[in-house]
């Protein structure tokens, strides 16, 4: 008898096998967490070498004043610090976007191939079934994502103009944020991805649909900017309890859909 | 006990009724052909019997397990051939059967070994390392089928095995649903090719969206359309007509060219009175035959009438 943890290492597995085997899915799985942590690095590089001027602190005044660690830099530090604020707001793209792609191809796909149902013909519980694939998708974004943050704190601290630059980058929130909000914007993703598969037929339509995503990024973005928002501990975790939230109702809604009667019946 | 047992079942789709009160019983090793159009809701009942869908209403025993309470022990008792192979295009023909194999909990070292057998059965081993994407369709086709039966199940539902390969690959998978006749194995076999039916199956049932007709072939065709002979004689068949007709036993005659048709209520007992009353009265006989229906003639039949 196969015990319920080795089938959902089993549909695990055969994710990855099929994986490897699609190397251009397999390169842009792989070039897209590494875009998202070199251009971040590349801006804050460039940043230094940017002429500063007072009006750009002018500029900068509403940001300075509600991110306490921005005080008392130099403009080329300011320059650095807010080209590191965009980049780093930029990063947590990732754990949105690796996923989609991922599980486009593992649901959506299967979907088109026509392969789910001898699956589901087997003894196969769903949610067995569910939990592997989801965890085929959700299990390397995270650790992809938390390696490149590893690898961008690293960085960062590298071309930083000094470690106060560094640490306003790397901030307690922002560690907070990948190390808490990663798995759970994944899990949301697959999520999602598996209620867009009940409804598409193509992995790419999928991933176009999981762009609408990236919107409340860019509040991230544009808040930090504005000064409406500081990314510290306390945001960290009201995004993660929030997350977690919606977390547990897209993945309520996704479980709903993922059963052998809904796949078969009502899925187009 | 039955192999399957269906008692009056159902299933609506919106308001829409696919299977109405659906009742059968099977033997263990029934080959049974299970007919009817597209659309009658063959693959409905399938789907139904292979715990994949729930019934509205009716029940079922599958290989002794309860429909609806021991689901996922009917899905690991029977083998399924969907109406797709749906292989893993980018595994190989090994890697796809020995992942089907351990979800049908077979063991690691017991899914190598069955693989290799049905590939080898199948004519697939010199290929097992190649990627299913390159395969023929009458290759995946077979692959689907050896999908099927690694965990060695008692009852195997095939959905048009054959349909959309060459003649060859057919005559193939055709002779391996003899050799698992051949084991005794009971089959649930829903194709549109209705020679296959006739040539494989034990019982058939005409099927839309009710059962029309439940029979052999062969008792088939005669509650349709009655035994008889044709008798071909060397000259015009109407002449012999009125004396035929005019014997006890003969329930219809029609003449065409030269082709005498007779319905006859037991032609075993009835053959040797008809001919000697033909040879009697001169009558120029070339040969006698029993007459013939096609299932396909039953089918129509049948269709036509539902």
């Amino acid at each position: 008898m196969v015990s319920t943890m080795q089938k959902t290492l089993l549909i695990f597995q055969k994710e990855w096998l099929e994986l490897r085997q699609q190397r251009g899915l397999l390169l842009s799985a792989l070039f897209l967490p590494a875009l998202l942590t070199l251009l971040p690095v590349v801006m804050i590089t460039g940043a230094r070498f940017l002429p500063q001027q007072q009006q750009d602190l002018d500029e900068l005044g509403g940001l300075i004043a509600a991110n306490t660690t921005l005080q008392g830099m130099s403009l080329p530090e300011l320059g650095q610090a807010v080209a590191g604020l965009i980049g780093s707001s930029i990063f947590t793209l990732t754990p949105l976007l690796l996923p989609s792609i991922l599980a486009a191809y593992s649901i959506v796909g299967e979907k088109a191939n026509r392969t789910l149902e001898p699956i589901l013909a087997s003894p196969i519980k769903t949610w067995e079934l569910l939990l592997g694939k989801s965890l085929a998708s959700i299990a390397p974004s995270v650790v992809i994502t938390w390696g490149c943050a590893v690898f961008f704190a690293i960085a960062v601290r590298t071309v930083a103009l000094s470690p106060r630059v560094a640490q306003a980058i790397i901030s307690p929130g922002w560690v907070a944020l990948i190390v808490l909000c990663t798995p759970l914007m994944a899990l949301i993703t697959t999520a999602g991805m598996i209620i867009i598969s009940s409804r598409v037929n193509d992995p790419r339509t999928a991933q176009q649909y999981s762009a609408v995503g990236v919107l409340p990024l860019m509040l991230l973005v544009f808040g930090q900017l504005g000064g409406l928002l500081v990314l510290n501990v306390g945001v960290a975790l009201l995004a993660a309890l929030a997350l977690a939230l919606l977390a547990a109702l897209v993945t309520w809604l996704a479980v709903q859909l993922f059963q052998r009667e809904v796949i078969l019946t009502r899925w187009r | 006990m039955h192999a399957i047992e269906i008692e009056q079942l159902t299933r609506v789709f919106d308001g829409r009724t696919a299977v109405e009160n659906l009742s059968l019983q099977l033997a263990p090793g029934t080959v049974f052909g299970f007919l009817g159009p597209n659309g009658a809701g063959k693959t409905t009942t399938v789907r139904m019997l292979t715990a994949l869908i729930a019934p509205t209403s009716g029940s079922a025993t599958v290989a002794g397990h309860q429909l609806g309470r021991e689901d996922t022990q009917i899905r690991a008792a029977v083998g399924v051939l969907t109406e797709t192979p749906g292989m893993y295009d980018r595994l190989s023909a090994r890697q796809n059967l020995v992942f089907f194999g351990r979800l049908y909990d077979l063991s690691a070292a017991r899914a190598a070994q069955q693989t290799e057998r049905y590939l080898r059965m199948l004519g697939l081993w010199e290929r097992r390392d190649d990627i299913v994407g390159g395969f023929s369709k009458g290759m995946r086709q077979k692959l689907a089928i050896a999908r099927a039966l690694l965990h060695e199940p008692s009852i195997i539902f095939l959905d048009e095995p054959t349909a959309g390969l060459d003649p060859e690959a057919a005559k193939i998978v055709r002779d391996f649903v003899r050799e698992l006749r051949a084991e005794g194995r009971t089959i649930f076999l829903t194709t549109h090719n209705l020679s296959e039916a006739d040539e494989l199956c034990d019982l058939i049932g005409v099927f839309r969206t009710r059962l029309l007709r439940l029979n052999t072939a062969a008792k088939l065709r005669a509650e349709l359309f009655g035994q008889g002979t044709q008798v071909q004689l060397a000259e015009d068949a109407t002449r012999w007509r009125e004396l035929v007709a005019a014997l006890p036993f003969a329930q219809g005659v029609s003449a065409q060219g030269h082709t005498l048709t007779v319905q006859l209520a037991a032609p075993d007992q009835q053959n040797p009175a008809l001919i000697q009353a033909l040879c009697a009265a001169g009558a120029p006989i070339c040969y006698v035959e029993p007459l013939k229906y096609s299932l396909e003639d039953v089918y129509l039949q049948l269709i036509g009438d539902g």
